[in-house]
This record gives structure tokens, sequence and C-alpha cells, in this order.
């Protein structure tokens, strides 16, 4: 098992933002607010023991996003805790973009998803455009040593812990630890095909028109959002750092 | 070599479980009799498969067949009685000489991120047996997209190599396992009291068994022939 050094980790808002230019062509302006919280102290932040940053984001001119989010915290140059975060407006059913992306010296802990915003199970054609397009990449990932193990694939396992997480998934997750430096930078590729995807979705999105369906979504997103918020386990450890009203602004804008 | 395979005995090892229950056979399902399949033969198969019902199980799907000596399908399947919001349980066993490939799931009959009350209940109680079968060889998520859509979040799938008999055997035991623990949910289910759950419950379920028939009709259309296949496809779903 190959152990990565602090220096040798993935710088991963530079792969996402300069290598891959995930947003080349799009105009991206600061969410300066969001829920009434000042955003300015999460842009750049620093204590003995982590730094970082979580930068949040609008479309200039656009009505679909509710933020775009990108951050990295550095744990006492041990580990990085990343996460691109992608969320459209109350308007549109358009998934959850969402990327944890945790790397210390043993592994790469990551997930990368679209979350679907309504019961996919009685709204298939909800699957069949935002998710389905998916089946192939996922197929081609999956495949990463990390993921798959000893002739075991272990998606869908990476919560195991936490059940209410599990539940947020969509049928295309990718989640998992990964070990090799290779196989940790080809799950950047991932992200990119992944994060590209919903870009595309975004840009053909409509408003949703039915009150009945609207309702159904927007509870299910609150419930997401709450889940995220008061249970993710990464939300102690930034309490501890930071305090509360920190925590409660990073944790806010990370999902 | 195929007709030396000693299968799995699924049937016997999974009515064991139903037989738990008060069950009452049932002879016609949309008005066509269904008990000659009880005991049948097309296109090369030959098997078993036969429905039952509980108070609070509207249908018990149950049945293996043998196809060409090369093949074990077995598939079991529970819907709940109306005014019960219980899971629907789902079974699919394909065996072969080196591989058993196979789903077992208590399929969601609401929407359970946002019922928490009914993920505790049904599916995180059952996170332990679920974690556990993480070891076994060849697990892997089930591979109908349409299929996994629809699956919970302790379902277990896997592609198991045969190595030796003992496979076989640790194949069945997540079957059995959750069977016996769907079992005892039918056994302590209460009625549901919300018209707008009751709504919701019979929304999903219509959705789930849409997704399994057609899954099935198509995959079993292929080795048994579309007309028995739609036979069947009453019985279980």
């Amino acid at each position: 098992m190959a152990r990565v050094k602090y220096e040798d980790m993935i710088p991963f808002a530079d792969e996402i933002l300069e290598r891959h230019k995930l947003f080349e062509g799009i105009e991206l302006e600061p969410l300066e607010t969001y829920l009434g919280m000042d955003t300015k102290p999460a842009w750049d932040y620093k204590t003995p023991m982590a730094s970082g940053f979580y930068k949040p984001y609008l479309i200039k001119g656009s009505d679909r996003i509710e933020k775009i989010v990108i951050g990295e915290l550095h744990y006492m140059r041990r580990a990085k805790y990343c996460i691109l975060s992608m969320t459209a407006s109350d308007d549109y059913d358009l998934p959850v973009f969402a990327c944890e992306f945790d790397e210390s010296a043993p592994r790469l802990s990551i997930t990368i998803d679209l979350m679907p915003m309504v019961d996919i199970a009685v709204h298939p054609q909800y699957r069949e455009k935002y998710l389905d397009p998916l089946s192939d990449v996922w197929r081609k990932y999956r495949t990463i040593p990390g993921f798959t193990k000893e002739g075991r694939c272990l998606i869908q396992r990476r919560y195991a812990s936490w059940p209410w997480a599990r539940a947020t998934l969509s049928p295309y997750p990718l989640d998992g630890k990964i070990e090799e430096p290779g196989d940790r930078y080809r799950t950047i590729e991932a992200i990119i095909e992944y994060a590209r995807f919903w870009l595309d979705l975004l840009k053909k999105a409509e408003p949703v028109k039915d009150p009945d369906y609207k309702q159904e979504m927007l509870t299910r997103k609150r419930a997401m959002q709450k889940y995220y918020r008061d249970l993710d386990p990464g939300g102690e450890v930034i309490k501890k750092l930071f305090g509360e009203e920190k925590h409660k602004l990073f944790i806010s804008l990370v999902f | 070599m195929g007709e030396n395979i000693r299968w799995t005995p699924y049937l016997e090892k999974m009515m064991e479980q139903v037989n738990q229950l008060s069950i009452t056979e049932i002879k016609e399902l949309g008005g066509k009799d269904i008990t000659p399949l009880s005991s049948f033969t097309s296109s090369g198969a030959n098997g078993s498969c036969r429905a039952f019902k509980t108070e609070k199980a509207e249908k018990i799907g149950i049945g293996s067949f043998i196809v060409n000596g090369k093949l074990q399908c077995g598939l079991c399947t529970i819907f709940p009685a109306k005014g019960y919001d219980l899971p629907a349980f789902l079974s699919r066993w394909e065996e072969r000489e080196k591989e058993i490939a196979f789903l077992v799931d208590f399929v969601p009959t609401v929407d359970f991120l946002v019922d928490e009350e009914y993920r505790v209940k049904y599916l995180e109680s059952m996170d332990a047996i679920w974690q556990r079968y993480e070891s076994l060889a060849g697990i892997c998520p089930e591979e109908n997209d349409s299929v996994r859509a629809v699956c919970s979040i302790i379902y277990t799938a896997a592609r198991v190599p045969v190595e030796k008999e003992g496979m076989r055997v640790a194949a069945l035991a997540p079957h059995t396992e959750y069977l016996k623990n769907y079992v005892g949910f039918i056994k302590s289910a209460s009625p549901i009291t919300s018209d707008t759950k009751q709504r919701e419950v019979s929304r999903k379920v219509k959705a789930v068994r849409g997704v399994f028939s057609s899954y099935f009709r198509e995959c079993a259309g292929k080795i048994i022939g579309s007309d028995t296949a739609e036979l069947l496809s009453t019985i279980f779903f």
C-alpha cells in the first residue's frame, strides 16, 4: 500500500479549476450571502490546526443556481478534506452534484454522485432524464481499484455507518476508498465527467411547473440538506476546529 | 457436465421460512388458473412456482425452475396487503455450475429518505446483516439500472464464483436470513393509520411492481418463452 506525503496530495481545486477548467465559458460570481450568513469568513481561513477555503459562487445572470461551492480543508499538513458541490435553485429539480474528496496518507475516501431530488422509484422519468445517461461512465470508473477490490465491487458501501447518507445516493454513485496514487488521480477524471454532465443538464433545465411535484421535491431537498448539516461526521470536526458559528456557515455551504 | 450439478435447495429453504406464516395458497390470478405452474415444463425448463397470501401479505410468489440442466432460477417476492406499509421482499437467484448471481432486498414502499421512522424500522435494523455480507465473494452492485433504482440501502447483490461446493450454501444464506427477518416484520406489522401514507404506499408498490414485472418478463421470456414468463409474472408481481 502506497502512502502519499502531504506535499504530494492532489491539489483538488487546482485540478478542477485550472487543469481541467471545469467552469471555462461560465462566468462565476461570488455568493456573498447564504441563508442570511455573510460567507466571506469561509473564503479563506486559518487556525493553528487547519487552513483552507470554501468558495461559494453563483453563475452571473442565471436564476438556476442556489450555489456552487469548491473547498479544501487542510488539517495539520496530514490530510485534505475537499468538496465540490453544485445545487440548483428551488425552481429546478436537478439532482445535487456532490463530491467529497478526503485524502490522507494511506487513502483517498471519495464520493461522487448526482443525488436525486425526488423518489426515482415513483418518478422513473426523472431517472431516465437526469441519471441514466451516467450509466456508461459509472461502469467505466467503478472498476478503479478500491471501488473494486479482490473481485468485489464495493460501490454503495462507503457510507456503511451512515444509512441516512446512503439514502441520499442515486443508483450511480462512485464511492469508496482508493489507495494507489495513480488510481487517486483517475477519480479526478470521474469528477470532471460527472460535473460536466451536471453543467450540461443545467443549461437545458426548465423550471418545475407542477406545484405538487415541486412540493415533493422541496420536501426531499430540505430533508437531504438537514441530514448532512446536522449529522455529517465531518461537521463535528469543523465545530471543534472553528466553533459553532463558523461550523454553521461552513456546513451550510458544503451541503 | 451441467447435469451433475448439485443444485442448491433454494425453494425448500425459502419455503421453510414462508411456512412460518399462516399462508393460504392462491389458485387463480387475473382469471387464470395457476395451479399447473406448481409443476411445469416449458422450453427446456421445468420447475414449480406457487402463490400464497396471508392477512398482511397480498401475495407471496415463490418458485424455482431448472433450464436445460444448466441453470437454476429461483424467485421469491412478497408484496404487502393493502393497509400495511411493509417493504416488498425480493429474492432473485440464478445458479450455474461456476457462478451464482443473486439479489435480495427489502424494497421500500415509501420515500425512505424523507420517512425516517420507516427507514429506521425496516432498513437500518438490517444494517448489521447487510454489512456482514460485504465479505461475501463476488459482492457487487445490482447490474440492472432500473432494478437497482428501486432497491433499498440494504440490498445485497453478488456474482459468487463457485470455487467449492460450500459457496452455494454461503450464497443462499443472505436470502434465508433476509426472509427470516421479513417474516418477523410481517408478523408484527400494524395497519397504516394515515390516508396520505396509504396513498404513498399504493403509488410506490404499483411503481415497484411495474419495474420488476417488466424486467422479469424480459429476462425470463428469453429463457422459458414469453407465454410462460407472462403467466409466472402474475404469480410473482
